[in-house]
């Protein structure tokens, strides 16, 4: 059976600080704002912001939802405490249940799971405008290449520090950068409704899926060398589907080119010139 | 030793690993004044700098905004500079006819002492600089007063023969000015620096002279350059130790002309190459 690589973990931590420290020199901003969550993910992006900056650079904010679990913002206190940042709370969960009635949301799940990372996504950007402050996204590769987030919602955000780390890795990281091991152990979801994870609803869990789609997405094999690989064919058929009814979300949005300097097509330039 | 003297004593070439930022051209001017201060202080005769050191490399279309003539006045810093130290930029060069060049200018003394251009343009991954520049027309060793140099860009140094080429046109030593993105995997340095030690050191074996890498470090617009500045003698021999990838830093090397003239007595390679091989051999192949 064919694995996901390792990766030396200190020299990807070490890369990824030197990245976030760049992208806030370059842009001329102070700081980071940062969703935090409870979870993994943004855990580990916050302690990449804390190490590379100090915690007077990053502006933790944790946004419980009307269905989140109380758990949830007790890790991502936990987490604050941990790296000395300050977090502030910013409860959406009235924000949220006005907003569904007033988009007649009623009891789709999904919508309604939509909405709520979409309002994050308002309310990081509303703290980045009022801290001079570029937002950090801590999607991971799996969890991108999957399509599992919302567009405009957590997928949002200026600075993207694990968009190429492998979920596998994050674990892995997570635990060489010392996170909380509740944090850390726990099943990676979502919380936009109780009881969901990230495994139930794709119905594989990360660790499955990452050689699956690093054997495919790098290693150029196709569904039936994966199998002969000796990859379970519903759990090949599974993450491939995923990986591939979602690849709208790489690239989320798209320009009508009618001219011959159309932007990102014709025109690539850098994006913080001085 | 009077240091600019063409002795057969110590050269000693400062590599300025520093990170750049795509057209931001003030900050990267000052961070190759300060590397040029620091190299004059450690007693360095000439400075390396990487590729596209100026503009920044994941420049793209901004070489629209970046690209100068030679005698652009944005250049003056850098001529003043070279009054105390000769030193190699690189640079997207306008040219006459307006199109760009990837290049590589040699200061010395407050004047333009040569220009190499890029001759092997990288488009594949992700480079695209087939869209940005034209190829460079020629390869010859770059002189100044402190000898002959090979000056190869990126990869014009994967095509081996350039390097055997500026041998056999009598470089005394090969200078790469490099921009390489990286990957990281399981290894302890990055993965593209480790393919670099390993080119570095097989040039300089088989054509018998020193190599020495300037290579940025840092990020540019999410691409990690994974900076492995440093250098081999004529034998193969490291003359250095990489100690820092992802930080700005100033390595210092130094060779020896009577060593890399012993090397060449002992191992002639180079000047026993039969280029008319290549030539007979792909007259067959169309046969």
């Amino acid at each position: 059976m064919r694995e996901l690589p390792a990766i030396n973990l200190t020299l990807v931590s070490e890369a990824l600080q030197g990245f976030l420290s760049e992208e806030l020199r370059a842009s001329g901003q102070k700081r980071y704002v940062l969703g935090l969550s409870g979870g993994l993910d943004s855990a580990l992006a916050a302690a990449l912001a804390v190490r590379a900056l100090g915690p007077e650079r990053l502006e933790a904010v944790a946004l419980p939802g009307p269905t989140s679990s109380a758990a949830s913002l007790e890790h991502a206190r936990l987490v604050a405490e941990k790296l000395q940042v300050r977090l502030e709370v910013v409860d959406l969960a009235e924000t949220g249940r006005l907003a569904a009635a007033t988009l007649g949301i009623g009891e789709d799940r999904l919508r309604f799971g939509n909405l709520m990372a979409r309002l994050r996504m308002v309310a990081l950007f509303d703290r980045a405008r009022r801290s001079g402050a570029l937002v950090l996204g801590a999607s991971n590769k799996s969890e991108i290449l999957l399509g599992y987030s919302t567009l405009f919602g957590d997928s949002a955000a200026s600075v993207q520090v694990l968009g190429d780390v492998w979920k596998t890795h994050v674990f892995q990281l997570g635990l060489a950068l010392g996170l909380p091991r509740e944090v850390v152990d726990k099943p990676p979801t979502a919380d936009l409704w109780p009881g969901q994870t990230d495994a139930g609803e794709m119905g594989f869990d990360y660790l499955e899926a990452d050689p699956v789609l690093y054997w495919h997405h790098e290693g150029g094999m196709n569904d039936e060398a994966l199998v002969a690989a000796g990859f379970a064919e519903p759990l090949v058929t599974a993450v491939l589907r995923a990986y591939r009814r979602n690849r709208f979300k790489w690239r989320p949005t798209v320009i009508a080119r009618v001219s011959s300097s159309c932007i990102n097509v014709d025109r690539f330039l850098p994006r913080n010139p001085r | 030793m009077t240091p600019r003297s063409h002795d057969r004593g110590e050269v000693r070439i400062a590599l300025a690993q520093i990170a750049t930022c795509p057209a931001q051209l003030g900050h990267n001017l000052e961070r190759h004044l300060e590397m040029l201060d620091r190299a004059r202080a450690v007693g360095a005769q000439l400075v390396v700098f990487p590729e596209l050191s100026l503009s920044g490399y994941v420049v793209a279309h901004g070489v629209l905004e970046m690209a100068m003539r030679a005698d652009d006045p944005r250049l003056a810093p850098l001529f003043a500079a070279s009054r105390e130290i000769a030193l190699l930029v690189g640079l997207p060069l306008r040219e006459p006819d307006g199109r760009i060049s990837n290049a590589a200018l040699l200061l010395e003394g407050n004047e333009l002492r040569g220009v190499h251009r890029k001759l092997y343009l990288s488009a594949h991954g992700r480079f695209d600089e087939r869209r940005w520049f034209m190829p460079g027309p020629r390869l010859q060793p770059l002189e100044c007063s402190l000898g002959r140099f090979g000056v190869l860009i990126g990869e014009d140094a994967w095509h081996l023969s350039s390097a055997l080429h500026l041998a056999q046109a009598g470089a005394e030593a090969l200078l790469i000015m490099a921009g390489t993105p990286t990957e990281l995997d399981a290894g302890n340095t990055p993965a593209g620096g480790r393919r670099w030690q390993h080119l570095v050191a097989t040039t300089a074996i088989t054509t018998v002279q020193p190599v020495l890498l300037a290579d940025r470090c840092g990020w540019e617009e999410g691409i990690l350059f994974g900076g492995c500045s440093g250098g081999v003698d004529a034998l193969g021999r490291p003359l250095t130790t990489i100690t820092s990838f992802f930080e700005e830093a100033l390595v210092t090397v130094s060779y020896s002309r009577a060593d890399t003239v012993f090397a060449r007595s002992l191992q002639p390679a180079p000047c026993l190459e039969r280029l008319e091989l290549g030539r007979s051999t792909l007259e067959r192949g169309h046969a």
